[in-house]
């Protein structure tokens, strides 16, 4: 008898244990926001400094119908007629793209880099394969989306989005069109109604050139993104915010900007970054000759050629030129300067504390991860809906913000392989990490540069926060030296050279009409 | 006497998933009488050369050959005669000997498990008995999960329950099976952005649940001296991702094993009070897993505490 009551009592217990447990919050897998209203409408938005386009109608659209025609009231009933036969997944839908749609683009591009972002494994001769663009299905699958490929990707997705905002607030203004929800009062807006004019389409623009920016960067995502921009178009008739002349208008203009904005991506010297071997090994000789070390890949089988050698060469967005913002060398190897940074490393190797390694697998943005660029993408995602900004202005955030990310980028690669400089698994005998050490030079650390860079452009658009963005880049820049994968003068040097190309982005930003 | 074989097969079956993930759990059909305690001493090594990455495996010279050992104290008690609770407190340490990761080392998960039976019946020539067990485990330190292959465990509280059946016949030979669910919680990572077939914007990992079956065939010898077991584990994680191609494991993986393992124990001292157990393991298959090959060795000290 008294068995049993025990058993019972272990019986209760497993109960109300699996209880407990099997009603776990689900765990997040994107930015908690609903659709807002706009802090500021930004109605002057279309006279704004276009970033690859000469003029705010260089895409035309055709001239919307008129008020109480004809054809625009049958475009109403039959929006109309969608919102009140709207599916349960047509209503989230709406729900998850809100009025501010960018973020949610943003979003996917970060996913697909993380997807993306995995390195070749050796073949079994010990050679590695490098990824085709010509073949992307084949292993490994293109793109290896590293963190100069995903600095690139943003970068064009951004500046992409800007500019067919920028055109599409320029005709919002021109014509004037009111949004369905206030042409006919049986029309619901889903989100805060911000009055915006409705014609053309600003989520229609984003989706539709997020989808082209997107696809040329991650081909095989193809399906994938025409099923979201498919999804995104609709939600748009459906939270009674446009009627279709409004969609059709956007896609011109969508469509239009992202075959610009491919079609610089396509000779900007990208395609040539993963150089060959033999100009790789002349770049080697060259620093050899120049400083009298060497960068060498540490992994076994040794990979002969590192990550995109030429990656300094692709074309800048607002930094005159790559010189403008390299660094002098580094100590040489065993100089007292080298010996000291040699040391903390082994210090912080041998006793590292629980914050220390906090903040090193913090920053790490390693492989099958979104990179730094993405981390910082998403920062900047969460202040645009703190501070509540108008879709073009949200998109004016980002295009800065990746213009100076894959500026500093551009120029960290160029130091790179300029300095050809070995990373301290390379040069301390027995050295173990807790990070794994990048297929590249050690100077400048890119993880100080792409945050030095994101640090300033944050602070120049959100100067409350200023504090905060260079506290975090401080510490992305102090997260490798903890992880014992760079000295303390690559980061230093990182993160000024990531500070100088900021300047040259928001520079130009001062002068684009929207301050 | 037989409660302190019993026992101490108790001890042995826990080795079943050592390699695994977790420190004790204990399978076994077998229990210490009211008032008696037992303290343990148990070490095991395992190293593998290859993983599987999925289902697929994987040579990475990188890693080179990976070893994980365990010491584990352990101490069980008898409650009353068929009620028995288990404590234990692994230290592991792992490394590998290439490439440039460091290894990990430190107190791994403190587990308190409670056994009951709740069922015995003869039957023919032997013994039928039915045991109930529950667990719960939960790191003792503040060790990082999210550090695979190095970390030492999940870094995630466990419950488990279990149904165990023994049938044993009077002259020697037995044979066990039993069916366990582990239900995990929630480890906690130092990065707040992941990847598990889709992004995740948390810190937050869901270690996968899984079932745990066993089945063992052993016999007494040397009148009851010596024993021998041989048995079939396998891990089946009811969800979780696959290791991606050439990347790092993550607590998120669905975890599967199939393992044999063979062991040994022997008595002696006065009145048995003393044990040494020697065990050896081999995963034949497996998911998200390195193909651990192993060893066990054991040394323990059974006393009446209370009269």
């Amino acid at each position: 008898m008294i068995q049993m009551k025990k058993y019972s009592y272990i019986s209760l217990v497993v109960v109300l244990l699996l209880g407990m447990t099997s009603c776990m919050e689900d765990l997040p897998t994107k930015y908690d926001y609903t659709g807002y209203q706009f802090s500021n409408l930004d109605a002057n938005a279309g006279q704004w400094k276009l970033i690859l386009h000469t003029s705010n109608e260089q895409i035309s659209i055709p001239n919307p119908a008129a008020a109480g025609s004809a054809e625009l009231l049958k475009e109403l009933a039959d929006a109309k007629e969608k919102q009140s036969k709207a599916t349960s997944a047509q209503r989230e839908a709406v729900a998850y793209w809100t009025n501010n749609p960018l973020l949610r683009w943003n979003e996917i591009a970060l996913e697909l880099a993380t997807k993306y972002n995995l390195i070749p494994a050796p073949n079994a001769d010990g050679t590695y394969p490098v990824p085709d663009p010509a073949n992307p299905s084949k292993y490994p699958k293109f793109p290896y989306s590293h963190p100069p490929y995903t600095s690139r990707m943003l970068a064009y997705l951004s500046v992409a989005q800007y500019d067919g905002l920028i055109m599409a607030w320029h005709y919002k203004y021109k014509f004037k069109r009111q949004a369905p929800y206030q042409l006919d009062t049986q029309i619901k807006s889903a989100y805060e109604t911000n009055g915006l004019y409705s014609y053309p389409s600003d989520g229609a623009v984003v989706a539709i050139a997020s989808r082209d920016v997107l696809t040329a960067m991650f081909p095989l995502e193809k399906e994938y993104l025409a099923q979201k921009a498919q999804e995104h178009l609709e939600s748009l008739l459906v939270a009674g915010i446009h009627v279709a002349s409004d969609l059709e208008a956007g896609q011109l203009i969508g469509a239009g900007v992202a075959k610009t904005t491919l079609s610089r991506a396509s000779t900007d010297g990208m395609k040539n970054a993963q150089a060959p071997k033999a100009i790789s090994d002349s770049i080697k000789n060259a620093a050899k000759v120049r400083f009298g070390w060497v960068w060498e890949n540490q992994e076994t089988p040794q990979r002969m050629v590192g990550l995109v050698p030429l990656f300094g060469k692709v074309r800048l967005w607002n930094v005159p030129h790559v010189e403008a913002i390299r660094p002098g060398p580094p100590p040489a190897p065993g100089s007292p300067a080298f010996q000291e940074a040699a040391a903390e490393l082994r210090a912080y190797a041998d006793k590292l504390t629980t914050t220390q390694r906090r903040i090193a697998n913090f920053w790490n943005d390693g492989l099958n991860t979104y990179t730094p660029p993405g981390h910082w993408n998403r920062f900047a995602k969460e202040e645009a809906v703190v501070s509540k900004l108008s879709p073009v202005r949200t998109a004016r955030v980002f295009a800065y913000l990746n213009m100076a990310i894959m500026d500093a980028g551009v120029g960290c690669w160029d130091a790179k392989y300029y300095y050809h400089y070995p990373r301290p698994i390379q040069t301390i005998p027995g050295f173990k990490t807790i990070l794994g050490t990048p297929n590249f030079p050690a100077y400048t650390s890119g993880h100080a540069s792409f945050s030095g860079a994101a640090a300033e452009v944050m602070a120049h658009f959100f100067p409350g926060n200023a504090s905060q963005f260079r506290k975090w880049a401080e510490e992305a820049s102090m997260s490798r030296i903890y992880g014992g994968i760079h000295y303390s003068f690559d980061a230093s040097a990182g993160l000024t050279q990531g500070k100088q190309a900021a300047s040259f982005a928001i520079a130009k930003a001062k002068l684009d009409n929207a301050e | 006497m037989t409660y302190r074989l019993r026992f101490l097969s108790l001890l042995f079956a826990s080795l079943g998933i050592l390699t695994i993930s977790r420190a004790q759990t204990p399978l076994d059909g077998l229990m210490m009488p009211k008032g008696e305690i037992c303290v343990a001493l148990m070490y095991e090594q395992g190293t593998w050369d290859r993983y599987w990455e999925g289902s697929t495996i994987r040579v990475n010279q990188n890693i080179g050959t990976f070893t994980r050992q365990m010491g584990m104290p352990m101490i069980v008690g008898g409650i009353t005669d068929k009620v028995n609770v288990i404590l234990s407190l692994p230290y592991v340490k792992t490394s590998a000997s290439a490439g440039q990761l460091t290894g990990a080392q430190g107190i791994q998960d403190l587990g308190l498990s409670v056994k009951a039976i709740v069922l015995e019946k003869t039957f023919g020539k032997g013994k039928l008995t039915g045991f109930t067990n529950l667990s719960l485990s939960t790191p003792a330190s503040n060790y990082l999960s999210d550090y695979m292959p190095f970390s030492l465990g999940f870094g995630a509280n466990e419950l488990g329950i279990r149904g165990i059946g023994l049938y044993e016949l009077d002259k020697g030979p037995y044979f066990r099976a039993s069916y366990s669910y582990l239900h995990r919680g929630i480890t906690e990572a130092e990065r707040d952005f992941y990847y598990a077939n889709g992004a995740y914007y948390t810190s937050k990992m869901d270690v996968p649940n899984a079932f745990l079956s066993q089945v063992t065939l052993g016999s007494w010898m040397f009148n009851k001296k010596l024993r021998v077991e041989a048995s079939l584990t396998t891990v089946r994680s009811t969800s979780g991702d696959d290791i991606r191609v050439y990347s790092m494991p993550q607590p998120t993986n669905k975890v599967d094993v199939d393992r044999i393992e063979g062991f040994a124990q022997f008595y002696f001292g006065s009145n048995r009070s003393f044990g040494i157990i020697a065990s050896y393991h081999h995963l034949f298959s497996g998911r998200n897993m390195g193909q651990f090959s192993g060893y066990g060795l054991g040394l323990t000290y059974q006393f009446k505490a209370i009269n």
